[in-house]
């Protein structure tokens, strides 16, 4: 073979070119086609959230089922505000899961579109609409209160509580299966799975288990997870926590602990498209998978604490719009924080965003999809803007999810908070050190 | 020691696959002086011939396979006629179009098979066992395919008429005309050759990684990280520089964590840089 072939462009043209090409793909941002019936009192609600890219999964399947919220409400009538019924229509805005194009698509949803309430997955794309939304008073909402600190007075987190809500699932472990001493977590390096070791440590030690090492942060371009599971399982764990990892890392991430020999529990915040890993690993393989996302065609969904709207029905619709195997984590949550955004609306009369935050958090509780939880943050977040209350542990048996018991974060953190605020401190992710 | 060893197995894998991406990726900048920066897609679109194929459509996994290779090969020689060739004087055009065809590549797998991931059954599930690591069949399969594809294309480069005129073209493009060798055949050889080596990298490891129709932003990232450290227009380089960034990557993902091995993945690059400015069998420029 011929050591080298020639160049026609000079090889310091290649590494600028290519330098400079690699920052001008970072410049495109979509704009979706809004679910639209044009009448004239209907209220706009931007959904500013990754419908393309690794975290498409919890941006898409979201609006996917506000869709399904839309369609039941306006069918309805719509929300009933200051005696007037108005219907709702959704605007879309794929941010991709960056910063600068949430930041673009946040600005195009207020000035172009006029929304009264934006809904966001948050995490990463959050510090690129902070700004625009203390200067709109834009009402705003994230999935990940990591994302609230003092400052962020229009920003709550009503529904998910990510990653706090993942005590509960150790903590189910730890009173369920005592055989389990140690663990070894892993997670991407970013804004949503830092906090999430951080909560997972303090469970961990909350709950008397003792990590094997220090916890394995890969880079979220990975591809090849098979060096990242060897040195998991190097010091044989009981217990492989996948952390809150993408779908597309705790895939091949489970295949890998199933090629290389693992036989031990794993527990993990998702579990989106598991019936998938069912098939790249055994039935056997994943039975007794812990993590914290039921079906909502699951019958304790029924239970009358349960806020939700008829959840069966609702991942019945889902199901037949959209099929079984496209339900994420999110694809109930953006609707259930529409729940609390028409209740609001109605309370207050208004779906101004000043007065919809107020009633909102009037009283200091709200009803949660899971319960009736209150506004909760301060100690963490340095704010009250988080609603939190009980969160399902769900364990995948013979391949199918099912809920086994609802449990308390309010009551773990009053026994532990300290411990949480320990590891959070360790490693950067209170709201004072972000 | 298990360690070690399941730790040299999966920077084998790992070397394996990215030396077939970083040798087609040479072969088109060698002979063709253009920067494809939609080559990460081009393995992206093997890797869903077999989410297509395999998958939706149950074909048997080599034959998908192969269907994988020849097709991407395809789209190389398409990328030849309608972009690369047009713009021959214009290497810098050239690239532009690429990072355009890039685009439409991403948005027609978006159309074709959604957003999220494509989900591709593991063929097999046999595993065999060296000194207590792991070794799946699937991963050995992928070795050894790329070893017998990079001996092919030496015996190709090396031994065939067409081989010596492609070298020759990446040598001296006017002086190889001069010599009758038509600049166009060997253009299209070069694409369908580089291009369907990335297609069959995507398609042999789809089972083992999440086909997304993004995956080819990482794969480009390594390849230009492996081709600069080898020596741009080098092949041998590249498959030196391909072992050599995987054992690194690999034994450092294991032994600190994968956000440290990407640092050291590229102080590597910008060692050998610093240290030889052409790669490490790269070529002195003319001037």
């Amino acid at each position: 073979m011929r050591k080298t072939l020639d160049r026609k462009l000079s090889r310091r043209k290649f590494l600028g070119t290519t330098a400079a090409s690699g920052a001008a793909l970072a410049a495109t941002g979509t704009g979706l086609s809004r679910v639209s019936f044009a009448a004239a009192d209907t209220i706009k609600i931007g959904f500013l959230a990754p419908f393309t890219g690794p975290v498409a999964a919890w941006g898409k399947p979201g609006y996917d089922g506000c869709l399904i919220w839309a369609d039941w409400v306006n069918a309805k009538g719509g929300v009933k505000i200051g005696g007037k019924s108005h219907k709702i229509e959704f605007v879309g805005y794929d941010n991709e899961y960056d910063a600068g194009k949430a930041r673009t698509g946040a600005t195009k949803l207020i000035k172009e579109d006029g929304v009264k309430f934006i809904m966001m997955l948050g995490g990463d794309t959050w510090p690129g609409v902070e700004k625009i939304a203390a200067r709109e008073g834009m009402l705003f909402s994230t999935l990940l209160p990591s994302d609230l600190s003092p400052d962020t007075k229009t920003l709550v987190a009503p529904c998910e509580v990510h990653p706090i809500y993942n005590v509960t699932g150790v903590e189910w472990l730890a009173e369920n299966k005592k055989n389990l001493k140690t663990a070894a977590i892993c997670a991407q390096d970013d804004a949503l799975g830092k906090p999430s070791v951080a909560t997972y440590l303090a469970a961990f030690e909350a709950a008397g288990i003792k990590m094997v090492d220090a916890p394995l942060f890969f880079d979220p371009a990975t591809t090849d997870f098979a060096p990242v599971m060897t040195k998991l399982l190097a010091k044989k764990p009981d217990i492989l926590c996948l952390d809150t990892c993408y779908a597309d890392y705790v895939h091949p991430l489970c295949e890998q602990a199933f090629q290389q020999g693992y036989k031990g529990q794993i527990i993990s915040c998702t579990a989106d498209f598991y019936q998938k890993i069912v098939e790249k690993t055994s039935k056997d393989f994943m039975e007794g998978f812990v993590f914290q996302f039921p079906d909502f065609d699951d019958p304790a969904l029924n239970a009358k604490e349960v806020n939700f709207v008829k959840p069966n029905e609702f991942y019945t619709e889902y199901a037949k719009r959209f099929g079984a195997k496209e339900w994420s984590a999110v694809s109930w949550e953006y609707a259930s924080i529409m729940d609390l955004w028409a209740d609001a609306a109605a309370k207050a009369g208004s779906a101004e965003p000043g007065p919809v935050l107020k009633a909102m958090k009037a009283g200091g509780t709200g009803k949660h999809a899971f319960g009736d939880a209150k506004w909760w943050g301060k100690e963490l977040f340095g704010i009250d803007n988080a609603l939190v209350g009980n969160w399902p542990v769900v364990v995948i048996e013979g391949g199918k999810a099912k809920i086994k018991a609802f449990k308390s974060i309010p009551a773990w953190w009053d026994k532990h908070s300290k411990l949480m605020i320990k590891h959070m401190t360790a490693l950067g992710q209170m709201w004072n050190q972000r | 020691m298990d360690l070690l060893w399941q730790t040299a197995i999966n920077a084998m894998y790992a070397a394996s696959y990215m030396a077939l991406i970083a040798v087609g990726l040479v072969m088109i900048f060698g002979v063709m002086g253009v920067i494809n920066f939609a080559h990460g897609e081009l393995y992206m679109v093997g890797a869903y011939c077999v989410v297509f194929l395999y998958a939706q459509e149950k074909f048997p996994f080599l034959l998908s396979v192969a269907a994988g290779l020849i097709f991407v090969g395809i789209v190389g020689l398409l990328m030849e006629r309608t972009m690369f060739r047009p713009l021959r004087k214009n290497p810098l055009g050239g690239l532009i179009a690429s990072i355009g065809f890039l685009l439409i590549l991403q948005t027609l797998a978006v159309l074709g098979f959604g957003r999220r991931m494509g989900h591709v059954p593991p063929p097999t599930q046999g595993k065999i066992e060296i000194f207590g690591a792991i070794l799946t069949y699937q991963r050995l399969f992928v070795i050894v395919a790329a070893i017998l594809l990079l001996a092919a294309l030496w015996a190709f480069l090396k031994r065939s008429k067409f081989g010596w005129a492609l070298r020759a073209c990446a040598q001296d493009a006017e002086a190889a005309s001069l010599q009758g060798i038509s600049m166009n055949q060997t253009a299209r050889i070069a694409m369908f050759i580089g291009a369907a080596l990335a297609g069959v990298a995507g398609a042999l490891t789809a089972p083992l990684v999440s086909p997304s129709p993004y995956i080819g932003h990482s794969i480009i990232v390594t390849a230009f990280i492996i081709i600069i450290v080898g020596g741009i227009g080098s092949l041998e380089g590249a498959v030196i520089a391909a072992v050599l960034y995987a054992f690194v990557h690999t034994f450092v993902t294991t032994f600190f964590d994968g956000v440290i091995a990407n640092i050291v993945g590229l102080a590597l690059m910008f060692a050998v840089l610093v240290v030889r400015p052409t790669g490490l069998f790269g070529a002195r420029e003319r001037a």
